[in-house]
């Protein structure tokens, strides 16, 4: 998986387009200041995009890329290339290949590929809605993903940069469905480009298997993204398994459950649920005493009697003296979470008292707002904001629920998650709202999340624990 | 089979009794020195500070006991900072002498991914302590600290680069993973570990 930083360049200098649109051009500064400051290893890929070559049709920043290329990198430039003079004239620059959009639907591609080698062309297809689209995104094509795909390897071009235009640039996440889709599609190597604002996202989109590089643009520029510590988390988390963890509501020593927080409804025996999901491959498991008194103990301690896996307990946990009974009770890790927003120094008492490991922050948003007493009441602190000061504080991990969509089975809240995710260095367990087998893959895909939590799914027996694992694992996401 | 599990003040060891006693053991759970140092087979629990645990060790000299009952043959198992307490020291708030019955130290592991590990890891094994573990079986891991490329691994896992997951010097063994919470996969080491001669 390459990183390929992506310098827009307007004017000879560095800027960010926002949809395509030259009048929201923001300066960054001179290309090679900007390049000393991303700390690009030698032998990297650079993308060099000349943007007012693609207004006018022919080659402008031609004196700034061959100072680009003269240093130890592999340059790639592309902007309204629609001659082999164009073409020529970059290569003379001395740049290694050259991105062709708007020529990858015309018979200008075969030329290029037989005047250069395959090797050296990088067809740019810019996507919006599933359909292709050419002439720096103004004009529609006729032709079909497909059919661009099918022309690409009939040439032997071994890679091609994919934009999903509809969200360049708008911080919302690489468009993991469309690469999915080429996937099936072509045998042809996806450079990712668009969307990708964290580093969980290069993560997720090494997972998939068929993108060898993605360009990182804004996120870069914006300093989102260190290219240092995404390089050695590829490395890293490529192949940590992800968890799956089943979540017990307890009341009055059953499990329930409810919808957004009302409504509830007996689920089952605690003991015979949790023997059962680790049997099913649950990786951990959580229980909420939903009375939030404390009065589930006793069900914590035969739960725990009886799992050979981690536990995590929360509900009603108000004092250092809480969260020891707890642990005492089975618990390996105990979830705050009214008590401490009420006193956040509780987060930083447990932290030192029973190390880091030990402390969850459990945060129930509504709104991008706190909620507390199981959801019905809205605080105004700002649930993202929480969660860096609880990471700061000394929790471990954050339980992150959305109030909203608990219950719901409409999909987890990827915004939320990726809100989270993109400022959080501590994991996130991703809950609320699971309800179909795909919505796990995008909680860990798109949502950064390192867990994810169901309840009513499992407990109504709708999923197994074993299909979501399978389902994970068939989409590139390593389980246990 | 007969096993002593060290009763530290500083470890769950109820979670480790029940998956030992699930995995075949005839428990003794003891804090008292002179069974320490007369067991056959000995489980030593941890978690939280090296230091404090050292300290208790040291306080109730059961590490002497450890050091008797190693000497005269007993086999050893240490879990999680129970493993890290068998290397030569560690590097936890300042460097604290560990019981040196397996040769390394002890480093925190910094880098990209977040300190403390919590979670599932991969394990690349070898040796009878995994007999029955496919390689690349996840185990559950909890810790700030490892060991590294000591001679006695016999177990590695990835995490900030490559860490020590299971290292053994003739009877004596550490896991740096949690057994007694790592399901079917630590129930099998605990089992292969009671059943060794």
């Amino acid at each position: 998986m390459q990183l390929i930083p992506s310098l827009d360049l307007l004017n000879g200098r560095v800027v960010r387009l926002t949809q395509g649109d030259f009048a929201t051009a923001k300066v960054y500064g001179e290309a090679e200041a900007v390049l000393d400051a991303l700390d690009v290893p030698r032998g990297a890929r650079l993308h060099v995009v000349d943007l007012e070559a693609s207004r006018s049709g022919r080659p402008i920043e031609t004196e700034i890329v061959r100072k680009l290329a003269r240093r130890d990198l592999v340059v790639q430039v592309g902007g309204g290339i629609r001659s082999l003079d164009d073409a020529r004239r970059w290569f003379d620059c001395g740049v290694e290949r050259i991105v062709v959009g708007t020529a990858a639907v015309t018979s200008l591609l075969d030329a290029l590929v037989d005047a250069f080698g395959p090797r050296r062309i990088v067809p740019a297809i810019d996507v919006r809605d599933g359909v292709v689209r050419t002439e720096g995104w103004i004009r529609e094509s006729a032709v079909t993903l497909r059919e661009v795909f099918a022309r690409v390897e009939a040439l032997a071009v071994p890679e091609a940069l994919v934009t999903d235009i509809s969200k360049d640039g708008a911080l919302r996440g690489p468009s993991f469905a469309l690469y999915r889709e080429l996937r099936r599609a072509t045998r042809v190597k996806i450079i990712a480009s668009g969307g990708v604002s964290q580093t969980s996202d290069v993560v997720s989109l090494a997972r998939l298997g068929n993108v060898s590089g993605c360009v990182i643009g804004r996120a870069l520029l914006e300093q989102r993204i260190d290219l240092r510590a995404v390089r050695a988390r590829l490395a890293a988390q490529h192949a940590v398994p992800e968890r799956v963890i089943p979540c017990l509501d307890v009341r009055d020593g059953r499990v329930v459950k409810g919808v957004s927080f009302e409504n509830i409804r007996d689920a089952g025996d605690p003991v015979e649920c949790a023997m059962r999901y680790e049997e099913e491959g649950a990786d951990e498991l959580v229980i909420l005493d939903i009375a939030g008194n404390r009065s589930s103990i006793d069900t914590v301690r035969l739960v725990a009697e009886s799992i050979f896996i981690p536990l995590t307990v929360g509900g009603g946990i108000r004092s250092v003296g809480d969260f020891r009974d707890t642990l005492r009770a089975g618990a390996d890790r105990v979830a705050i979470n009214t008590a401490a927003l009420r006193r956040p120094e509780l987060i930083a008492e447990c932290s030192r008292e029973f190390g880091v490991q030990a402390v969850v922050l459990s945060c129930d948003a509504k709104g991008g707002r706190c909620a507390v007493r199981g959801g019905k009441e809205i605080t105004t602190v700002d649930a993202i904001e929480w969660c860096r000061r609880a990471e700061q504080l000394g929790a471990g991990e954050i339980l992150l629920t959305s109030v909203d969509r608990d219950g719901t089975n409409a999909g987890f809240d990827i915004e939320l998650l990726r809100a989270a995710t993109s400022v959080l260095n501590i994991g996130v367990i991703a809950s609320g709202g699971a309800g179909r087998l795909d919505d796990f893959r995008d909680a860990i895909e798109a949502g950064g999340a390192r867990a994810v939590l169901a309840a009513s799914l499992f407990h109504d027996r709708v999923l197994t624990v074993g299909d979501v694992k399978r389902h994970l694992a068939a989409e590139g996401i390593p389980v246990r | 089979m007969n096993v002593t599990l060290i009763d530290s003040p500083v470890a769950n060891v109820a979670n480790i009794a029940r998956a030992l006693r699930a995995a075949g053991a005839e428990l003794h759970v003891t804090r008292d020195a002179a069974a320490i140092a007369s067991a056959h087979k000995l489980v030593l629990p941890g978690v939280g500070s090296f230091g404090a645990a050292m300290a208790w060790l040291h306080e109730t000299r059961i590490d002497d006991a450890i050091h008797e009952a190693v000497a005269n043959g007993a086999a050893l198992l240490g879990i999680c900072v129970g493993h890290q307490l068998l290397f030569d020291a560690s590097h936890e708030m300042g460097t604290t002498r560990g019981l040196g019955l397996v040769r390394g130290e002890v480093h925190r592991f910094d880098g990209p991914l977040p300190v403390p590990q919590i979670g599932w890891n991969r394990v690349h094994a070898k040796g009878s302590l995994f007999d029955g573990i496919e390689n690349g079986t996840p185990f559950y891991f909890v810790n700030s600290y490892a060991a590294r490329e000591v001679d006695s691994e016999i177990a590695s896992a990835e995490y900030n680069g490559t860490f020590t997951a299971a290292a053994q010097e003739g009877r004596v063994f550490g896991v740096q993973f949690h057994p007694e919470k790592s399901s079917r996969a630590g129930l099998r080491v605990l089992r292969n570990f009671v059943a060794c001669n």
